[in-house]
């Protein structure tokens, strides 16, 4: 069976679990709650780097989801809709703790949120040695406005215009703080680098 | 252009570098370095979506609303998914006898830890009922297993971790509820601890008859 094939069955059989979720059938409700179970988690996760916090915002992202599933006509596709659904649940749970979504102007930036410009001085490259667990220690060490912004774009893979439509800023401030969390991120992991070096 | 002047341009550069940055970049190996790192971060970043997975409590909690919110339906025929069998009427006293007892020793713990006669309640008692709970949980959740075990074994699994987070959750309550035995919060969490149990057994025997 080709590709096109394969996936076109796979989205028949999507169909027809949100049809029969719209029936109330609970074995269609976890069959879909486990297709997607994992990227909704994952990016509340990356977006909160809190576990409890993460499970909550999965079960508040679903539960809304399912709550309106009658109301799904299959114009776009599931996955993008629960996507969706999912990041403006963390997204509102972020405002209400009165954590930043995403820093609106340079100026609110405190000292530790700058990154180090380190333009010309001697350095060595990360290129090749990132480790993924590093970088999501580093990751979860972002400020929370860079955090959101990096998580959107280089893990989840919006572009700036929906990264803009969706918290609310220019796209070409979503630029510049996806820059900033970028130039974070490789101080905090030369910094994970050097500590682990100088360790005997 | 400088490296001051390239590193103010650098959010704008995608892909695509003009002619000037890209020749600042082939002159300047700290700018050049310094793209290469950006670079492999945004790359290394794709890999970190979905690798995790939340706890089996994250279902339990949604299916259980669901079913509250009368969004979850029993179906009347089902043609497609789980083929029907003759009920087992030997199997189907379980269902009411096992909730009614778990709702019965939930009751009886609720009672001995609540309002001023949790306050003479000693200790030892209470270690004593809580130990007797486990016991008969212990006994009850194995009993349920073999059934589930028997009847729907693809969904085993499952049961057995719903149960031990249920389970935990009704540890961690009666803590609470031992630790204070006025505090009405607490007092409503084990209450809600041993609904979600008798839930649990609902649904297994009511899906293993199926």
């Amino acid at each position: 069976m080709t590709d096109a094939r394969k996936s076109q069955g796979k989205k028949l059989s999507e169909l027809e679990l949100i049809d029969r979720a719209k029936q109330g059938d609970a074995e269609a409700f976890e069959s879909l709650y486990n297709l997607h179970k994992r990227r909704v988690y994952s990016l509340c996760l990356r977006m909160t780097a809190n576990t409890a916090a993460a499970e909550d915002l999965t079960q508040e992202a679903f539960l809304q989801l399912f709550r309106k599933i009658g109301t799904f006509r299959g114009e776009s596709a599931f996955s993008t809709w629960l996507h969706r659904m999912a990041v403006n649940v963390v997204l509102m749970q972020l405002r209400k703790k009165g954590l930043p979504v995403v820093p609106l102007d340079d100026t609110v930036e405190t000292e530790d949120e700058i990154p180090k410009k380190e333009l010309g001085g001697p350095d060595r490259n990360l290129a090749g040695s990132i480790d993924r667990l590093q970088l999501q220690r580093a990751v979860d060490d972002l400020p929370p406005g860079y955090r959101s912004i990096f998580v959107l774009h280089d893990v989840e893979g919006y572009e700036h215009n929906e990264i803009a439509e969706i918290v609310g800023c220019s796209v070409g401030n979503s630029k510049s703080q996806l820059h900033k969390a970028r130039l974070k991120l490789r101080e905090l992991l030369k910094t994970s680098r050097a500590e682990k070096a100088r360790r005997p | 252009m400088n490296c001051e002047e390239f590193e103010l341009a650098l959010p704008d550069v995608d892909d695509d570098p003009t002619i000037e940055q890209q020749s600042h970049l082939n002159s300047c190996s700290a700018c050049a370095e310094l793209v290469a790192d950006l670079d492999a971060i945004s790359q290394q970043a794709k890999l970190l979506g979905s690798s995790d997975e939340p706890s089996p409590r994250v279902w339990n909690f949604i299916e259980i609303a669901l079913r509250q919110e009368g969004l979850i339906r029993e179906q009347r025929s089902e043609p497609f998914l789980v083929p029907r069998r003759p009920p087992r009427r030997r199997l189907e006293w379980l269902i009411p006898v096992a909730a009614m007892l778990l709702l019965m020793l939930g009751i009886v713990q609720y009672k001995r830890t609540s309002g001023p006669v949790a306050s003479r309640t000693s200790n030892a008692e209470m270690a004593s009922t809580s130990q007797i709970a486990d016991a008969a949980y212990i006994a009850d959740d194995q009993q349920l297993l073999e059934v589930v075990s028997r009847r729907t074994p693809a969904m085993l699994a499952s049961y057995k971790a719903n149960l031990q987070d249920v389970n935990s959750y009704i540890r961690d309550a009666e803590e609470s509820v031992k630790m204070d035995p006025n505090d009405e919060q607490a007092r409503r969490d084990l209450m809600n601890a041993y609904e979600q149990r008798s839930m649990v057994y609902e649904m297994a025997l009511d899906r293993s008859l199926q």
